[in-house]
């Protein structure tokens, strides 16, 4: 069973009142009743209710804790007070299960992203409970990370189990029994599939994305309405409804226009000093302004890593940066503010103002402004952003979006002419998505220089103009979008693939990044 | 970062038991507090050196062999200030060194390296939840135990975030490098504030996390790794027992090894 929903529709809600952390942990308003297995929840304790219903949360790092693998699956057992035999038991069934075998001795802290949240299935599981409830378990994942949590989740479908998934992405909903729709705490629909994902009007209102596919049919006018790529394609030789043609790419690179490169790397290499780890291996990059470029690539293939030596955060081992000519140990922090501005991927970690302006005043101040100047830069990064009318607001109280949108307007006050955010639409809902990728897109056609590490395949295709795939810390691929997403198999190599509606345009032989490009394009 | 001391190896003193390693550490302490000859402190120090090579800790020791070194370096230098002895070996003014004085700051700088690596072979040696086992089999309450180990594991977690929100403030044009000491605490706030937040919120994450696995401070729990202490652990505190009254014997009964016989 997937949950859908937009931010704040009350899925986690639900799935809290299923195991007993509503009404016991969080305190509030409760009616109605919630009944397991014929126990109505809300006279329970959590923890006895963790025989019957588990839970897995999306913040993987804080769901860990011990200081073994072994010892992260005995804990649940351990609070049951089952015994050690069958507490060894359980540990070689479950571990198993979610493919950690190899990994039992090892550090939690150790792990990648992926591993981390198949342990927090897998210590969830050894209390063997009725029903897996798992919040969002895949949204804070690297794309691989996402393939090892799902394909666990299809494993124990298979073997019965009850899965409660809350989701955004329709792509993992395909294979579920049921989808339920919410919206503003209401459940809006419920039904399998087949029936909820192909209401495109109905999905965009409860800010959940709707399948490429579905889109394009529709658009079209074809008849039929695939879910995946696959039966896309066979509706379409099915009812002969296009043909593939050959693809030819004149796609003009900005790359050698001859203007002047805003950014350039030049061999660099960076090892981080405590762990001795070699991030990045001879980068050579070159960027111009007014860019907006898109870096993808796994956890750990170096994203980050390049993505704080352009703004100086971290200095190179090895070769140099040019900002504007001038190698980034040249500038002073302060200086680089103005510059290359990045903002960070959690909002929480920078947001410490009481107010809105205050904390979008912050750089400015530091960089020693007037009050007049910073008075009318605040309000333009706000505006940019579409906060206006929430300056005097508390930056806590604000939702996950909204943060986002102060931590951008604080790096945008300095006016930086480069702006890198890491990973900007981890975490939103598909209607923050595009409205922050909107306002990136406004951003960029002011001038900015845009740079964004992501993870969301369709944000990369339908926004960047240029793509730079990392892996293991060199660069695999570099080039403009469609030409970048038309090498399936080099992605591949990274464990990248394409968005679905870029890879039928693939079988196709069209440009489209976007469905209505598709469409105009397969009208001509 | 990397802050957690344990070594997964397979060696006979990580198999001791939690509460042996416990009581063992006090027992070497006390023989440290023993002597404050030098040469016998040397001694000492060479026999915990031993097993620390036994238990394969090396690798923590070389990482705080400055702070090691300080210690001793630090002890030799300050210590003939403060205590006094009668072969005059130099004096200047009101300030006199004395061959004593000189050997016993070396004993001292001696006996807190040792204290430190005798520590380390602990911290090296067992795991935090052996550790917490061994408390609760020592009669301390479980929640009070369980907040001790997971105040233990957070600190990594805080150490790694707090260095994510100063690169966040820093690429915001914080400054941390200049400034006098007014100016500097106000800078302290952008990144107290934030990191104050984080934490607030992941414990609470983490509470959720462990009462939806069952947690229940008050009810009776299995110990994964059920902490048994076996004729090996009864061996090891017999013989460091007695080594304990030997050393005692020889200081108060046969007034060996004091440079300096009225301090510790």
């Amino acid at each position: 069973m997937v949950v859908m929903g937009h931010e704040g529709a009350g899925k986690s809600t639900l799935s809290y009142t299923i195991n007993g952390l509503i009404p016991r942990f969080f305190p509030g308003q409760y009616q109605g009743r919630v009944v397991v297995k014929g126990q109505e929840v809300a006279g329970k304790k959590v923890a006895e209710m963790s025989r019957h219903v588990g839970l897995v949360l999306q913040d993987f790092e804080a769901q860990l804790f011990s200081s073994n693998v072994e010892l992260e699956m005995a804990f649940g057992p351990e609070n049951h007070h089952l015994s050690r035999l069958e507490i060894e038991r359980r540990i070689q069934r479950y571990l198993s299960l979610v493919g950690l075998e190899k990994l039992r001795r090892r550090e939690p802290a150790s792990l990648s992203g992926g591993e981390k949240q198949r342990l927090a299935i897998g210590s969830v599981l050894t209390i063997e409970p009725d029903i897996l409830l798992m919040d969002e378990p895949v949204t804070d994942l690297d794309p691989q990370g996402r393939e090892e949590v799902l394909s666990v989740a299809q494993k124990l479908k298979e073997e019965g189990h009850t899965i409660l998934l809350v989701e955004h992405e329709p792509e993992s909903a395909v294979g579920a029994d049921r989808v339920w729709l919410m919206r503003d705490g209401h459940m809006v629909a419920r039904g399998s599939p087949a029936e909820i994902l192909v209401d495109v009007p109905m999905l965009e209102s409860c800010g959940v994305k709707p399948p490429a596919t579905i889109e394009l049919f529709s658009a079209m006018g074809w008849p039929g309405k695939p879910l995946m790529v696959e039966s896309a394609l066979s509706l379409i030789g099915q009812h002969n409804l296009t043909q593939s043609r050959p693809l030819n790419f004149e796609v003009q690179f900005p790359l050698g226009s001859g203007e002047k490169f805003i950014l350039q790397a030049e061999g660099l290499e960076y090892i981080y000093p405590a762990y001795g780890v070699k991030a990045l291996r001879g980068i050579d990059l070159q960027i111009q302004e007014g860019e907006f470029i898109a870096i993808l690539g796994q956890n750990g293939s170096g994203k980050s890593t390049l993505a704080k030596l352009l703004n100086g955060l971290l200095k190179p081992t090895a070769g140099r940066i040019l900002v504007q000519g001038r190698p980034t140990t040249a500038y002073r922090h302060r200086e680089m503010a103005e510059k290359v501005g990045y903002v960070f991927q959690n909002p929480d970690h920078q947001i410490f103002a009481r107010t809105v302006v205050e904390e979008v005043e912050f750089s400015l101040k530091m960089l020693g402004k007037d009050s007049q100047t910073m008075q009318k830069r605040v309000a333009e990064a706000l505006e940019a952003v579409g906060l206006q009318g929430y300056e005097k607001k508390v930056p806590f109280s604000l939702t996950r979006g909204e943060r986002q949108r102060v931590a951008v307007a604080s790096v945008l006050a300095a006016q930086p002419q480069v702006v890198i955010l890491d990973e900007p639409t981890t975490g939103l809902d598909y209607r923050h998505q595009r409205s922050m990728m909107e306002m990136l897109k406004r951003l960029h056609e002011k001038g900015h220089t845009i740079i964004i590490i992501t993870h969301s395949m369709w944000v990369a295709a339908e926004y960047a103009e240029r793509i730079i795939v990392l892996k293991d810390g060199a660069i695999l691929l570099d080039g403009p979008t469609r030409n970048v997403f038309f090498e399936e198999e080099k992605l591949a190599e990274a464990s990248l693939r394409p968005p679905p509606l870029v890879r039928l345009s693939n079988i196709l032989g069209t440009r489209a990044l976007t469905v209505a490009q598709m469409v105009r394009e397969l009208r001509i | 970062m990397i802050l957690f001391l344990y070594l997964d190896q397979d060696t006979w003193i990580h198999r001791l038991e939690a509460r042996t390693k416990i009581i063992t550490v006090g027992i070497l302490f006390s023989l440290c507090l023993c002597f404050n000859h030098p040469l016998y402190l040397a001694a000492i120090s060479a026999g915990i050196m031993a097993i620390a090579i036994w238990a394969r800790a090396l690798p923590n020791i070389w990482k705080l062999r400055y702070i090691l070194i300080l210690l001793v370096i630090f002890s030799t230098l300050l210590w003939p200030f403060f205590a006094k002895g009668p072969t005059l070996l130099w004096s200047w003014g009101s300030l006199q060194i004395s061959q004593e004085s000189l050997l016993y700051g070396i004993g001292m700088g001696l006996r807190l390296a040792t204290f430190v690596v005798a520590g380390l072979i602990f911290l090296s040696t067992t795991r935090h939840e052996e550790f917490i086992n061994g408390l609760i089999r020592m009669g301390m309450p479980y929640p009070f135990a369980f907040a001790l180990s997971t105040a233990l594991r957070l600190v990594p977690t805080f150490v790694g975030v707090g260095a994510t929100i100063i690169q966040a403030q820093t690429s915001r044009g914080l400054d941390l490098e200049t400034g006098n000491i007014f100016r500097r605490v106000g800078k302290f706030i952008p990144q107290a504030v934030p990191l104050f937040i984080y934490a607030i919120r992941h414990t609470n994450y983490l509470a959720m996390a462990l009462e939806s696995r069952g947690f229940d401070p008050q009810s009776s729990r299995t110990l994964y790794y059920e902490p048994q202490l076996r004729r090996k652990d009864y061996g090891v505190l017999v013989f460091f027992v007695l080594l304990l009254g030997i050393m005692l014997y020889m200081r108060l009964g046969l007034s060996l090894g004091a440079v300096m016989p009225g301090r510790l």
